[in-house]
Formats: structure tokens, sequence, C-alpha cells
């Protein structure tokens, strides 16, 4: 069978103020009417880059050394602008990562769904407006002429991926590219996006390229998957036999980085012994002004408590109040109830004191913002040493401790990649020998393998100084690898508290239930 | 640094800008050795000289030569309009940085009086002030530099907004961070672009807010051959001699257009994603 979308030999440089810098080797893939292959890599492997080099939307530094890129019979390559509109959305449709930036927040969905349709498929308003309502159904969005007169901000995060999805299959193209389509939402949302997908592509028939760095997502959309690794091609497998034999080392290592709940990675139990009590905690933003109420609190009375070397999980999906919590017991937000702390009872984050700001450490989600720019690395670990105690000398002793070189003391933040600014913000917060250390979705925005050093370097770190841990995040499968136990909220409620080993009874709250379903265990 | 300065001077207006800037420079630090005769040297044959192989610009009322008072006086005219920018951008920044830090009712109270003081205009601001602290060159500078505080910390504070919700302020206030540390050493620096893009552009509002305090007779003092000051005493003889008029007015124009220019480049400049 003739390919619907073939790569030969692809090379592409980008053209720096250091020389070409290589972001693609000689790529050659295949794509086959209907099938739909998953591209795997880690970030910087080039993914994104390829999939811009297929809409021919390539920066202008770009420089394309050898290689063809074909669509059927037409070079992609070869096309003027004009028979580029012709060929974008119509023969070839996107949908992009981040759902919240690519819609237009000044028009409506339905004019922007509307106008694509008149566009690529040559339909009056009237048609159009029709057609767009029956999509918009289609991809089980209540009330889709009530949709249709909304502004992008008026609807979810997921609702959008769906409006942008029902708008690339409404144009019917060949060939989707979906660039990391579920990564910007919560996992419920993207598990139903998913299913979405693979119904749409069941009656569509459509092929599509499908970009990801989770080779456990990839595998169960994709019928063949490839690996990317540096702008090499390392592995091309189908879908079901990848994760179970991996042939290349980087494939081998990408497998043993997907988090799987049955690879416990504690074997301790806790002592027991309180450490910190949280009751009653309303976290409350903005105060009432003249002329509004102040906004209804994030959480309602939570009670949390955790135990001296414990390590708490604290699941949820986004809004659900977890980071309040963590920005409570830091004293960043303002707060109602009580923590009692070393026998000490805090009412608000006046009361917290030096002892406790040391004692109780957090750890942010993005690694590039909570490094100051304008501070080099060994002035980033000195502060904590000057505040609690300690010396200078420590610093050389504060990066090995997170395998990092002493060398890097003398570098800036920006010249360190996500996982090293991530390893400086966990020595920063160790320096201060803390016995609480919150996480705060640290690992959300780091590859999985990336992921995986940094919880082997939380345990190491743990083993070494007992710390408990307040591990916040919304990935199940992880937390149920090193947690003791299992906090789930909802819509600033605890709904389920129980130990890890209690996950797969049966008496666990229906929400919990639809979680564990969102994140299947990888097959294999 | 240096990487910034290179990438200045490509750009036209900055390359523009740098050169007239130097030619200021160069007035302010060595005019008097420069000037072809003494500043206040009364020549009384030379009385409205017009400008040719004498006098080069001219020459005034009493016969002194307008080119030698405009070189010597750029001493007198720049650097206090760099002084006055610095003391209102300092202030200003610190007011803008420290009121998106403290946040909620102070944050409120801070910036509605600062509203209350844009209201007044430059100008009045300052004619108001040097009125009461009396005339004089230091009193003007002190004026301006209130006139500019305001304008200053409203800049600051939008940006500083932002760098308050970054994360690494909330460490810093969650480890237990003294306020003036993460006021000065966690927030100022990473404000600092926009603050000095935005007070090169306003260095030539104070050249200009400094001549007309002088024109108005409230800055400096005669005989002092401030840029202002001359374009005042010209003005009487406006038809008989615009010469005396047109040169200081021309020195303020082009130094003002100058730190324009180096503004613009800065601010170009300084932002990386416009680099093409």
């Amino acid at each position: 069978m003739t390919p619907l979308l073939a790569i030969q030999n692809y090379t592409l440089d980008y053209a720096t103020s250091a020389g070409p810098v290589r972001v693609l080797h000689d790529i050659s893939l295949q794509i086959a009417p209907g099938e739909v292959l998953g591209l795997v890599g880690e970030s910087g492997s080039g993914k994104s880059s390829l999939a811009w080099a297929l809409m021919r939307h390539l920066p202008d530094n770009a420089r394309e050394v050898a290689g063809s890129l074909r669509l059927g019979d037409i070079d992609l390559q070869r096309l003027g602008p004009k028979e580029l509109t012709r060929i974008r959305g119509r023969r070839l449709g996107m949908v992009f990562q981040d759902p919240s930036t690519s819609l237009n927040p000044t028009l409506t969905i339905g004019t922007q769904i509307t106008e694509a349709l008149i566009q690529h498929r040559d339909l009056k308003p009237r048609e159009a407006d029709a057609l767009a309502v029956d999509l918009l159904g289609h991809v089980d969005l209540h009330d889709p002429a009530a949709i249709m007169r909304r502004y992008p901000h008026e609807i979810s995060g997921g609702e959008k991926q769906r409006v942008i999805i029902a708008t690339a299959f409404g144009c019917r193209p060949d060939v989707i590219l979906f660039d990391e389509p579920t990564t910007a939402l919560d996992v419920i949302s993207g598990a139903r996006i998913l299913e979405l997908f693979a119904r749409l592509r069941a009656e569509t028939g459509v092929a599509a390229l499908y970009i990801s760095h989770d080779l456990a997502l990839v595998t169960r959309v994709a019928d063949r998957v490839a690996v990317l690794k540096h702008g090499r091609l390392v592995e091309q497998a189908p879908a079901t036999e990848i994760f179970r034999a991996p042939r290349h080392a980087d494939t081998r290592a990408l497998v043993e980085a997907v988090p799987r709940p049955e690879r416990r990675l504690v074997h301790d139990r806790p002592s027991g012994v309180v450490l910190l009590a949280a009751s009653d905690i309303d976290v409350h933003y903005g105060n009432a002004g003249l002329f509004r109420k102040a906004a209804p609190p994030a959480t309602k009375k939570i009670g949390l408590d955790v135990c001296a070397g414990e390590i708490l999980g604290l699941v949820g999906e986004s809004g659900s109040g977890k980071s309040s919590m963590a920005r409570a017991l830091t004293g960043l937000a303002r707060f109602s109830g009580r923590i009692t702390f070393d026998d000490r009872v805090i009412h608000g984050a006046r009361d917290m004191n030096a002892a406790y700001r040391r004692d109780v450490q957090i750890v942010f989600q993005h690694p590039d913002s909570s490094l100051n720019p304008r501070h080099k690395v060994d002035q980033i670990l000195s502060r904590p040493l000057k505040l609690y105690g300690g010396d200078a000398a420590d610093i050389p002793r504060l990066l090995d401790q997170v395998r990092l070189p002493a060398s890097y003391a003398g570098r800036w933040p920006h010249q360190l990649s996500g996982g090293e600014k991530q390893r400086v913000a966990i020595a920063r917060a160790f320096a201060a020998r803390p016995k609480l250390v919150i996480c705060d979705e640290i690992t959300a925005p780091l590859d999985v393998s990336v992921q995986a050093q940094i919880i082997e370097l939380l345990l190491a770190l743990r083993a070494e100084t007992g710390t408990a841990f307040l591990f916040i995040t919304h990935d199940l499968n992880l937390i149920r690898q090193i947690a003791h136990r299992i906090a789930v909220m909802r819509r600033g409620e605890v709904v389920d508290l129980l130990p890890v080993e209690n996950f797969d009874m049966d008496h666990v709250h229906p929400y919990t239930r639809e979680l564990m379903a969102a994140s299947p265990v990888p097959v294999g | 640094m240096i990487e910034l300065f290179i990438r200045l001077l490509r750009r036209p207006q900055g390359f523009i800008g740098v050169v007239l800037l130097l030619l200021v420079a160069a007035a302010c630090l060595f005019g008097s050795a420069l000037a072809p005769y003494a500043p206040e040297k009364i020549d009384f044959l030379g009385r409205f000289r017009a400008p040719g192989w004498q006098n080069w610009l001219g020459a005034d009322q009493f016969g002194r030569d307008i080119l030698s008072r405009l070189m010597v006086g750029a001493r007198s005219t720049v650097p206090m309009a760099l002084i006055a920018t610095f003391i209102g951008s300092a202030a200003g920044a610190i007011i803008g940085v420290g009121s998106a830090y403290l946040g909620g009712r102070s944050d409120e109270a801070i910036m509605r009086t600062n509203d209350a003081m844009m209201a007044i205009p430059g100008l009045l601001l300052a004619l108001l002030l040097v009125s009461t602290l009396g005339n004089g060159a230091s009193n003007a500078v002190i004026a301006i530099a209130v006139a500019f505080a305001p304008g200053m910390a409203r800049v600051t504070r939008s940006v500083a907004l932002n760098v308050r919700n970054q994360d690494y302020v909330k460490a810093a206030i969650a480890r237990g961070e003294s306020a003036s540390w993460i006021i000065f050493r966690e927030m100022l620096p990473n404000v600092m672009a926009p603050i000095v893009i935005e007070s090169t552009i306003r260095v030539s509002f104070a050249v200009m807010l400094f001549a007309t305090l002088s024109f108005l007779g409230v800055g400096a003092q005669p005989p002092a051959s401030e840029w202002g000051l001359m374009v005042a005493d010209a003005r009487q003889y406006m038809h008989q001699a615009p010469w005396g008029l047109i040169a200081p007015s021309g020195a303020i124009a082009l130094t003002a257009i100058a730190f324009n220019l180096v503004g613009d480049g800065l601010r170009d400049a300084l932002n990386p994603k416009d680099e093409r």
C-alpha cells in the first residue's frame, strides 16, 4: 500500500549564533491511510520540530538539509503560500498542546469553527453553522448551540480541546497531527479526550501522527510507535510490542521510567509519630472589597496529618485545592483552622516562627520560576544556610547531595536544564535540614525519564535524612509507587484518605475509582 | 553587558543616539577647555554678531560667544537632568516594588496617593515645589525628581506584580526572608530592564523640564549659561538675533532626542525575543 504521509531521510538544522544545530537526523517515517503513528521522545528530541516541518511552519532560522516530505503525491517542500493554504486544515490538520492559547480569545467558538468550515469545505455560512452544531454535538459537548455563542474563556480546557478536535475532524483532512493534546489537561479530562479520539478515529478512519513524551499513553492510542532521541529515530515497532519487548536501550529506559503502581519503591513503614496535624483548614484568596464579596474558600475544612518520615500523597484534578493546601502549610495563603507542629499550635502565617519555617520546606512545580534568574546557584543555596544557620562551605556538599557537580555553583539558572533546576530547588529545600518537605507537582513539567530520576533522588534523600514528604501530584500511578498513604481531593474536600495497599479494594470513593480508571496501568 | 552594547549599536536609532550622547558627554567633560572663548567674556563690538568665522553660532546681546556658552552650559544642564532622573527613578522604583510586594490594602493606599500625585501636571508640581523651596538649580533637581517618581512607581509596580507571583519570591517568603531582602535582592533586579529603559527616555523630559524651569526664572540663575536660561535671555532679542534662541533650543532638542533614541534602542536590545 502506498503511504499517505511519507518522510524520507529528512534532516533539519537550526542556524544559531553558535553555528548550525542539527535537530533531526535522517528521519524516515511512513503513515499508511487510517493508521495512527505515535511519536515518542523527551523534550528537545525534535518531535515538535517534525510536526512544524510537516505543517510547513518552521522558524526563519530552520535549514532543511536533506530529505523529502510527501503527503500522498504532493511534495510539501515545494508548495507556495497559496497552495499551502489549500493543504493546511483541508488535507493536513493539527491539534496543539495548549487549548487555552490555540483559540482566539476575542472571537466566539461558533465564528472560529464556521470560519474553518467555510474556508476548507466551501460551505455557505448557514450550512457551516448547521454542520458546526452537529460536529460539536458529536464530540460530546452539551448544548452545542449555546457553546457556539460562547467565548473561549467561558468554557473549560477540556471543552476547548474538544472544540479544536471537532474543527480538525470537521474539515475532513487526510492526516491530523496531534502535538501532546492532553498534556495541558488534568487526568480525567485527558482520559476523556483520548476516548473521544479513539471513537472519532474508528468512525472516520483518519490517519494521525500522535506526538507525546508519555510512552504509556502513546501505546494506548497508536498502532505503531516511533521513538525519537536527540533527533534520531532509535526504534519503530507496533504499539503492542514496544512495551513488552523494547529492543533499543533508549526505548527500554523510557519503558522503565513509566511509573507502575505495582512496582513499589518504598518498603519501610513510617514511625506513627504525628509530625504535623492540620485540621479545619479553609484557604482564602482575596479580601472582600467595598463592592464585592470575598471569594469562597478554596478548601473546605480539611484535616490532614503527616507522620515523621512518612510520604503522604495528595492527588486530585486541577482546581481541587491541593496546591492551596501547600500554600496554607507554608504560610503563603491566608487560612483559618489550625496546624499543630511539634506541639506548637499555629493559627495563621504570623504564628510561623523561624523554627517552623526551617522544618517545613516547599519545592514548587515550575523549576523555571522557582529560581531567581538574577542569582547564581551558590547564592540561591547560600540563603537558607545564612537564615537557618549553616556554612557557605556546605554548598558543594548540597550540590553533591542532589547529584550535581560542585562546579554548578557558579552557574546561572538559565544555564541549567529543567531537571537540573529542579535539583537545585530540592537542594535549597534540604539545605535547611527540614523535617517535612512539601512537593507541589514537582515532576509535572518534566519528562517521564527525568521524573524517574527526580523521584529516585527524593527517595535517596529521605533514606539519608528521614524527612517526611507531602507529595502533591495528579499522577496516581506515580504516587502509588512511593506513598504510604494517599489523600484524594475533589473540589476542596478530601474524599478519601487511604493507606496505599487499600487502593485496590472496593470501598473506595467513586471519585477515586474514576481517577484510577483515568490513569490506567500501562499494558505489558 | 558588552554584548548588550553591541546589540544596541547594531540598531540605527541606538547608534545615532550613542554618537549624539558621546558628543554631549564630551561637552560636559571638556566643554570649558575646548570652548574658543570664556563664557562670560563680554565683547561690546561684537553684540548680536551673526554666525560666522568669529563666532560660529553667533553672539548674544553682550557679545558673548554662544557656542562657548553652550559648551560650558552643558555641564550645568545635562548632569542636573541625569541626577534628577536618577533620584526620581530610584525612589519610584522602590515605591513601586514595595507596593507590589506588600499588596492588599497597603498597595491600594500607596497607589491611590500616587495617582493623586500624578493628577498634578509635572511642570506645575515642579513649579510648586521650587516656589516653596526657593529658587536655584539644586532645588529644581529635587522638584523634577519628585515630579518623576509617581510615574516610575506606576511602571515599576506593573512589572513587579508579575515578579511577585513568581515562585522564587514565594520561596523567599516561605523561607522567612525579611521584606527588605525580598524587595531589594529578589524583586528589584528582575524589574531593572523596564526601569532602565523608562528612565533613559525620561532624561530627555528632565532636560526639557529643567530648561523650562530655568526659562521661567526659578531654576539656574544668571549669569549661568544653563541652556534654558540662555533661551530665556535671548527671547527679548528674538527678532534682532534669532540665533541666540535657536542654538540653545537646538541643543536641548538634540540632547532630548539622543536620550530618547538610546532609550528606544535599549528597549529593543534588552528584549531578546525580538532578535531575528
